[in-house]
């Protein structure tokens, strides 16, 4: 069946898929940071500074699925691609970009406070 | 709901801004000692970040992202049956933020052009109103 064709039959929300990715991206930008001040306190360099972020956000992904996404989701039954648990799609129209789009929308204001925290405690 | 999320944030920003001050003092500790053992020529090694600030700004992390996470708000359904049904099951209940308000962007019921439509009119007898009426003003 073609996309166009689907689309007519199971019609989107455009307002709420708006809704849904903009409440997503506010956390998102505001954890990263927040990683950041962790990362910098910590002291930690190169790769496992990166791999804290990666472990975080996931975390973050996580944590966020569970608390807004899972009781309605799991509760409805409807509404949902037929998977069982870890499926988004009765808010989100793809998977990937939940579970992992926060790396990089976050990537940026990660770095930019794990190098001033850093800086600021060990100068 | 929204007092608590902020609550939890609140008590990990505390903890954080305490571990962030430990660590700085501690880092400037071991300057200072540092300094002092190159003066009197003593072997000193040097220390990493002592275990438990490690922990406590984990720990603060930790607390944070769940209030953050229990700060954001409710999602919307995107699928249209779903939203749509659940306007008509919830109505303005199931579109409200944190704070008990309704969002700006709820819309009321989709469905309000099929379930109201006018009713017949008798032209008929509107004809006759109009046509008494105009006699009564001329006649005047």
């Amino acid at each position: 069946m073609s996309v166009e064709r689907e689309f007519q039959i199971a019609p989107i929300v455009q307002e709420a898929v708006v809704h849904n990715s903009r409440t997503l991206l506010n956390l998102q930008s505001l954890t990263a940071s927040l990683f950041g001040v962790g990362a910098g306190i910590l002291g930690l360099e190169s790769y496992s500074g990166f791999l804290f972020y990666l472990v975080c956000s996931l975390l973050t992904a996580m944590l966020f699925y569970v608390v807004r996404v899972a009781p309605t989701s799991l509760a409805s039954g409807t509404g949902t691609g037929g998977g069982g648990a870890f499926d988004t799609s009765r808010y989100f129209r793809s998977q990937v970009e939940f579970w992992t789009g926060g790396l990089m929308n976050g990537l940026a204001g990660f770095i930019l406070t794990w190098t001033l925290f850093y800086g600021l405690v060990r100068a | 709901m929204t007092w608590i999320s902020k609550a939890i944030t609140l008590f990990g920003a505390v903890l954080l801004g305490h571990a962030c001050y430990s660590a700085q003092e501690h880092s400037a500790l071991q300057s200072f000692k540092a300094a002092t053992a190159t003066l009197t020529s003593s072997s000193l090694a040097v220390a990493s970040l002592p275990v438990d600030i490690a922990i406590e700004t984990v720990i603060a992390i930790i607390v944070i992202l769940f209030g953050l996470v229990l700060g954001t708000r409710p999602l919307r359904p995107i699928q249209w049956r779903v939203w749509a049904g659940k306007i008509e099951r919830e109505g303005e209940e199931g579109f409200m933020d944190n704070d008990g308000e309704v969002n700006k962007d709820f819309v009321g019921n989709p469905f309000k052009f099929l379930e109201t439509r006018p009713g017949f009119v008798d032209i008929r007898k509107q004809r006759k109103e109009f046509a008494s009426w105009v006699k009564t003003s001329s006649a005047q």
